[in-house]
């Protein structure tokens, strides 16, 4: 028995052991991060962590370098989402099939190369050599450059180029350092002329940048900023909160209050360019009645899908772009109205049963809605909508899909489905107009086809005069909803936890200009 | 023993041979194709034409049979492909991941090694004592408690309350110890039982009684007699576990930023990066077969009998 003890004394020791080398692990990393901790009041450090992982830094295929301040586009949009100058001074067409870009004359590539026409024409070439689809929406035919003169002759009247040249895909690199770094190093540290340079990026993990102290405008006023990566909301909100991040991007809604006790944090809300909504498909016999449409289209409570489902961070829609855009029309939200919608019922032909059932010739009124768990809210308005349609005797029966772009382009027997789009993008309407209402449109999957408005899309894509263009895509907005093809729902905001020792910045809608030169720290 | 080897060695390449055609069809059938996605179309003006033509760059609309034949083809050459998404070859793609998913493995096999271990053993020398229902009670945690839970919870005390460990990231020792915990315990949980299991039949055998009779003493006993035996199903499950690890644990992944095998595969997965989904499962595969061989052979090691039964038939 004796040995019997001296052996579990043994093991004893030793677990404890153990304990003791893991402990000592844990503070020996404890001193070493709280030295980093204030290293980095010191050294004027930032660190944010992003919700979606980059595998490479090629600024023509991501948007993780226009983010981090290593490259800079052409154009860029401003607060209001209006068109500005960036690397390009100022630009001028007279027909709206050859472009004159002056570019800039005091840039140099984080690598000390000057920037030019020559330099600029050869970015954009790698870019649309390398990135799928923007050949399509650039239209180039040719490019000629002469000193800081850029001539780009465009295959057709395209007045929606300058918005395109916003697109960070289209981001201005140094050609000549991809030649030398070679391919595969250049994706992993692209030389761009933005106001930081990479130092270090691990794929999928993070990203480090350093200031680039030949920068053309104002210095940069921090000297290094971590990106990283991390998909899961929970740990985002938990590394803002233990101060090892200062901003974190797209919190979960139900974090937001234990954020907000903490009195170093704070909570940015901003409006995004991007609508939830609810599709109708043109092809089911189900949806056809446009008065039935419009019943469902009031039996969409927006107000309680902002405030219950959105916990507040969204605001309730009146039409395809949030209304604070130029382009956003200032018609009144629908309100939740189940009298209202049956009447519109009974004006469609049908009559309530026994059940308290919407029933027309023998058949009661029932949809298929297709929903998909990507984005979390929208199976939560499915629900909320299958609810309130209930009250008006209509069933809903909600089908939850993996791939939802794929269920509804391969399948002709749903009826409506939630959706979520980018709707303004790079600050224009004519993308969602033009890929989500068109015959060709590859978002179209609703099968929507309005001559009045497919007319109005032909005459956007030809014209040229902002104010114009602004009309058009009001006017376009504006049968959208009286088609009532797409039922609106809300508008969801940029959700970013940000510690107050940040200074000098705010997210922006489009979400592309985030590491800037005026990011600061206190 | 080499007999076995090249046994398993024509195995394996039936057995990626099937694994493949079968995951090919079934990733085929499986609504969607990587178009959308590659397209960009949540952001950039994408036709149906463009859509087409894409398809038929890639080879989609072929016969199933000949676009397994291309691929069997580049296979051949050693030539997994290229990732649809990153544009990477296949084959890079997960030689840059596996590290890291060797290194999660590593580390919650240590964390579950030092923790089963003195469990088990403690639990098997004092059955239904204190130290057994400890390991009883950290048995039914450790397999009840879901890993993403288990892995908030470790951040939220030790980054976020405690604030000594980082919650997220990797490259550095303590940015180690939270994932390797978090996978570790459920597998520590595991062991240490099956452990028990095994110490407690090895003690009632026969030849444990003669060499106690003998005088030998009891701590030679637990290791070189006791524990050698009670390892046998401890190490059948352990080749499974090692299987499945190195297959990548995706909700750590995740949870802490660690982008291994598994986070790439569910990625590719939803994606329908097809060359990146037939590479990380001729990968697994060839992981899941080569561990068993590494069991096998230990068998031979670990208890003399197996070799003395088996050599006369194999």
């Amino acid at each position: 028995m004796k040995t019997n003890m001296f052996s579990v004394k043994k093991l004893l020791i030793l677990a404890l052991g153990l304990m003791i080398l893991i402990a000592a692990g844990c503070s020996a990393e404890k001193s070493h991060s709280d030295a980093k901790g204030e290293k980095t009041e010191d050294d004027k450090k930032v660190t944010m962590i992003f919700s979606f992982k980059s595998p490479n830094l090629d600024p023509h295929t991501g948007f993780t370098p226009i983010r981090a301040g290593v490259t800079e586009t052409l154009l860029k949009l401003d607060e209001h989402s209006n068109i500005e100058g960036w690397l390009a001074e100022k630009w001028e067409t007279t027909d709206n099939v050859t472009w004159e870009f002056t570019i800039r004359d005091d840039v140099t590539f984080q690598d000390g190369a000057k920037l030019d026409a020559t330099k600029v024409k050869a970015s954009i070439e790698r870019s649309i050599a390398v990135n799928e689809s923007l050949g399509g929406s650039l239209k180039i035919q040719s490019m000629k450059a002469d000193g800081q003169k850029l001539i780009i002759t465009t295959i057709e009247p395209y007045p929606a180029l300058p918005s395109e040249l916003v697109n960070p895909y289209t981001s201005i690199v140094n050609i000549a350092a991809e030649k030398e770094m070679g391919e595969e190093a250049f994706r992993n540290a692209p030389v761009g002329t933005g106001p930081f340079q990479v130092k270090k990026f691990t794929p999928n993990q993070e990203v480090q940048v350093i200031k680039n102290d030949n920068y053309w405008a104002d210095k940069p006023k921090i000297n290094e900023a971590t990106i990283k990566f991390n998909e899961d909301a929970n740990v985002r909100a938990l590394a803002l909160q233990s101060k090892e991040a200062d901003v974190v991007y797209n919190l979960p809604a139900e974090g937001i209050e234990a954020i907000e006790k903490d009195t170093a944090l704070k909570i940015e809300s901003v409006p995004g360019l991007r609508s939830h909504f609810v599709l109708f498909n043109q092809k089911s016999p189900n949806v056809s009645d446009i008065k039935v449409r419009e019943a469902l289209n009031l039996l969409l409570d927006r107000k309680s899908i902002a405030d219950d489902i959105m916990l507040g961070h969204a605001v309730p829609a009146n039409g395809p772009f949030n209304s604070n855009l130029p382009f956003g029309i200032d018609d009144e939200v629908k309100k939740l109205d189940i009298k209202k919608a049956k009447e519109l019922l009974r004006e469609a032909g049908y009559k309530e049963n026994d059940a308290g059932k919407m029933q027309k010739n023998g058949k009661t009124l029932k949809f298929e809605l297709i929903t998909y768990k990507a984005r979390p809210e929208l199976p939560l308005i499915a629900q909320l909508f299958q609810s309130d349609a209930a009250k008006a005797g209509v069933e809903i029966e909600i089908k939850m899909v993996e791939n939802a772009d794929t269920h509804l382009s391969e399948n002709s027997d749903w009826d409506l489905a939630t959706y979520s789009n980018n709707t303004s993008p790079r600050g224009d309407g004519s993308y969602f107009l033009n890929t989500a209402f068109t015959e060709t449109g590859a978002l179209n999957v609703g099968k929507i086809n309005i001559p009045e408005l497919n007319k109005l899309i032909n005459q956007l894509n030809t014209t040229s005069d902002l104010d114009e263009r602004i009309q058009l895509t009001k006017e376009a907005a504006n049968i959208i909803n009286k088609e009532i093809v797409h039922s609106y729902a809300v508008y969801p905001n940029i959700l970013v936890g940000v510690n107050n020792r940040i200074k000098g910045w705010a997210p922006t809608a489009e979400e592309y200009y985030i590491i800037t030169h005026t990011l600061d720290v206190k | 023993m080499l007999g076995l080897v090249r046994k398993r060695l024509v195995q394996l390449v039936i057995v990626l041979f099937l694994l493949s055609i079968f995951t090919f069809s079934l990733m085929k059938l499986a609504p969607g194709d990587p178009v959308m996605a590659i397209l960009n179309a949540d952001e950039m003006m994408v036709t149906e034409a463009d859509q087409v033509k894409l398809r038929s760059e890639l080879g989609f609309n072929q016969p199933l049979y000949i676009q397994y034949g291309q691929w069997m083809l580049g296979l051949i050459k050693l030539d997994l492909g290229t990732s649809y998404m990153s544009g990477k070859p296949v084959w890079n793609e997960m030689m840059e991941r596996l590290p890291i998913t060797v290194q999660l493995t590593v580390g919650a096999l240590l964390v579950m090694v030092s923790i089963s271990v003195p469990l088990g053993i403690l639990s098997a020398r004092y059955p239904g004592k204190w130290p057994d229902q400890i390991s009883r009670i950290c048995a039914l945690i450790g397999a009840s408690v879901p890993s993403f839970w288990f892995g908030l919870m470790l951040i939220y005390f030790f980054a976020f309350k405690l604030q000594i460990l980082p919650s997220t990231g990797m490259g550095t020792f303590s940015q180690t110890i939270l994932p390797s915990f978090a996978l570790g315990f459920s597998l520590a949980a595991v062991y240490a039982r099956l452990l028990r299991a095994g110490l407690l039949g090895s003690f009632s055998e026969d030849y444990i009684q003669a060499a106690r009779a003998r005088g030998v003493k009891e701590w030679r006993i637990l290791w070189f007699h006791a524990f050698r035996a009670a390892l046998l199903p401890v190490i059948t499950v352990f080749g499974l576990s090692m299987g499945s690890l190195l297959g990548g644990a995706v909700v750590i992944e995740i949870l802490f930023s660690w982008p291994g095998l598994g986070s790439m595969a569910v990625d590719a997965i939803f994606s329908r990066d097809y060359p990146v989904i037939q590479g990380y499962v001729l990968l697994t595969g060839v992981f899941v077969v080569v561990m068993n061989l590494f069991v096998d052979l230990s068998y031979y090691l670990l208890d003399p009998r197996i070799k003395q039964g088996k050599e006369g038939t194999a």
